[in-house]
């Protein structure tokens, strides 16, 4: 049971990781700062650069939402293993719709589902849910976008160009921003590093501790640390092609000096929630971030209709990941028959997704359409961007323009 | 409820973005000025420039310093 637990840990962190590329490099990849290749692979040695560099945080991964310690209820790796099921496959469907959608989440619902299963209602602390998942949720994007906005429109400001005499306009030669973007983009990878990589070494401890492995109180052993790192470099390199489409061109057309200060506010908003305390989700402060500088930029219109799809899915993460682990606790609640018949029906879903989403590839070659976002900062060709424009907001007829 | 914790969070974000595409841009901006044809642009713009990008990624080093508990820890 320890050895399948650890197991699909990994395999969640595979997932989270190429569930989360695109939280980083999306925007490069859209404004054409990094060729698609280059840059997951830029996340990927990141990330397992940032999984190394941090591992203090272990035990705060159910962080009290399930009633721990002597008054509480013991988590058995039963339940872990029904949670991480959960998780795992709300990831892999997600990605398969290509929606961002928050990993953390995810296996927050398919433990809080798995221990109501397994144990009760009483399991579950509802003050804890509410400030470590339902406030963050709808602050992070509201944080992100905000800063993003302000800060969209301070670098369009600061970089201007108008001839003092004529007041008409210069080249704007914004071009440096892709420059900027790389080391954004990289800051974001590092930051989820050393945030997301933790969570599956904090699982994978605590199965080791509940199977008396391990002392209680003692950190993560060094292979358990490697293996996460690994795990995760590899999801990410893997890419999760459909969601950095969504983050890099479903959302809004992004252009450097966009990107830049987008992920500039990602990158501080996972920086200052890590440090101060109130953990954020990565996915939602990045996707809020990219909707923020697509406010923030005059002629740049926000898909609405993207956006309420991922605030969609967001509002089932919880829940269905919960459903999934509460189905999987039961299951593994009635003996060995149950933990095989659970293990083998999870193999055969995410076997099932992989093979039907061959059948659209979403692969680094169309990821996302590149020339014309990366071009249009360098020669501002006015009236064919203008056209291209028309074509476009033509093409996706039900969506509201903004500003 | 951690109000306080949010606010906090909500500002430090807002002052460390703001700072770093402050700087940032003001480089693109002086680096635009200072590749400008006329040559009637001093010299030190183009230093001024570098001196930007420079604190601009010395604020993002600070910033690393923030994350990685390893030193700050």
């Amino acid at each position: 049971m320890v050895a399948l637990v650890i197991a699909l840990a990994l395999f969640f962190d595979f997932t989270n990781g190429f569930h989360d590329t695109a939280n980083a490099m999306a925007t490069p990849i859209a404004t054409g700062a990094i060729k698609p290749k280059t840059a997951v692979a830029l996340a990927a040695t990141l990330n397992l650069v940032g999984a190394f560099l941090s591992t203090e945080v272990a035990k705060t991964v159910s962080g009290g939402i399930i009633r721990e310690g002597n008054d509480g209820i013991q988590i058995t790796p039963d339940i872990i293993f029904a949670g991480l099921m959960g998780a795992i496959l709300w990831n892999m469907i997600t990605w398969l719709k290509g929606l961002p959608s928050s990993s953390s989440h995810a296996l927050f619902g398919g433990l809080i589902g798995a221990a109501v299963a397994g144990i009760g209602f009483h399991a579950v602390n509802l003050e804890s849910l509410m400030q470590k998942v339902i406030l963050p949720a709808i602050f992070a994007p509201i944080i992100a976008g905000g800063v993003a906005y302000v800060c969209t429109r301070v670098a369009y400001a600061l970089t201007s160009r108008h001839d003092p005499e004529t007041g008409s306009k210069l080249t704007q030669k914004r071009g440096g921003f892709r420059t900027g973007q790389i080391f954004t983009s990289s800051l974001v990878a590092l930051a989820h590093g050393t945030n997301d990589a933790q969570k599956t070494m904090g699982i994978i401890t605590l199965v080791l501790i509940a199977a008396g492995t391990q002392d209680p109180g003692s950190g993560p052993q060094f292979w358990v640390i490697g293996a996460c790192a690994f795990a995760i470099a590899i999801g990410t390199y893997a890419g999760g092609w459909r969601i950095i489409r969504t983050m890099g061109a479903g959302l809004t057309e992004v252009k450097p000096a966009q990107g830049f200060a987008a992920e500039s506010s990602t990158a501080s908003a996972i920086l200052a929630s890590s440090n101060l305390g109130f953990a954020l989700s990565t996915t939602q402060v990045a996707s809020g971030s990219v909707i923020g500088s697509g406010m923030g930029r005059k002629g740049t219109s926000v898909r609405w209709g993207m956006v309420g799809r991922i605030a969609l899915g967001w509002l089932f993460t919880l829940p269905a990941a919960g459903i999934v682990g509460a189905l999987t606790a039961l299951l593994v609640k009635t003996g060995v028959v149950g933990v095989v018949i659970a293990a083998v029906a999870g193999t055969a879903a995410v076997l099932f997704m992989f093979f039907y989403s061959r059948n659209s590839a979403v692969g680094h070659h169309n990821a996302v359409e590149v020339e014309e976002a990366g071009q249009a900062v360098r020669f501002a060709k006015k009236k064919a961007l203008a056209r291209a424009r028309a074509k476009a907001a033509k093409a996706n007829e039900p969506k509201d323009t903004q500003r | 409820m951690k109000w306080l914790e949010l606010l906090t969070v909500g500002v430090a974000t807002l002052v460390a973005a703001v700072t770093v595409v402050v700087l940032y841009s003001l480089g693109v901006r002086l680096t635009a000025i200072a590749g400008d044809r006329q040559a009637s642009t001093p010299v030190w713009v183009r230093y001024l420039a570098y001196v930007c990008f420079g604190l601009c990624g010395i604020a993002v080093l600070f910033g690393l310093y923030l994350i990685i508990p390893y030193f700050s820890g």
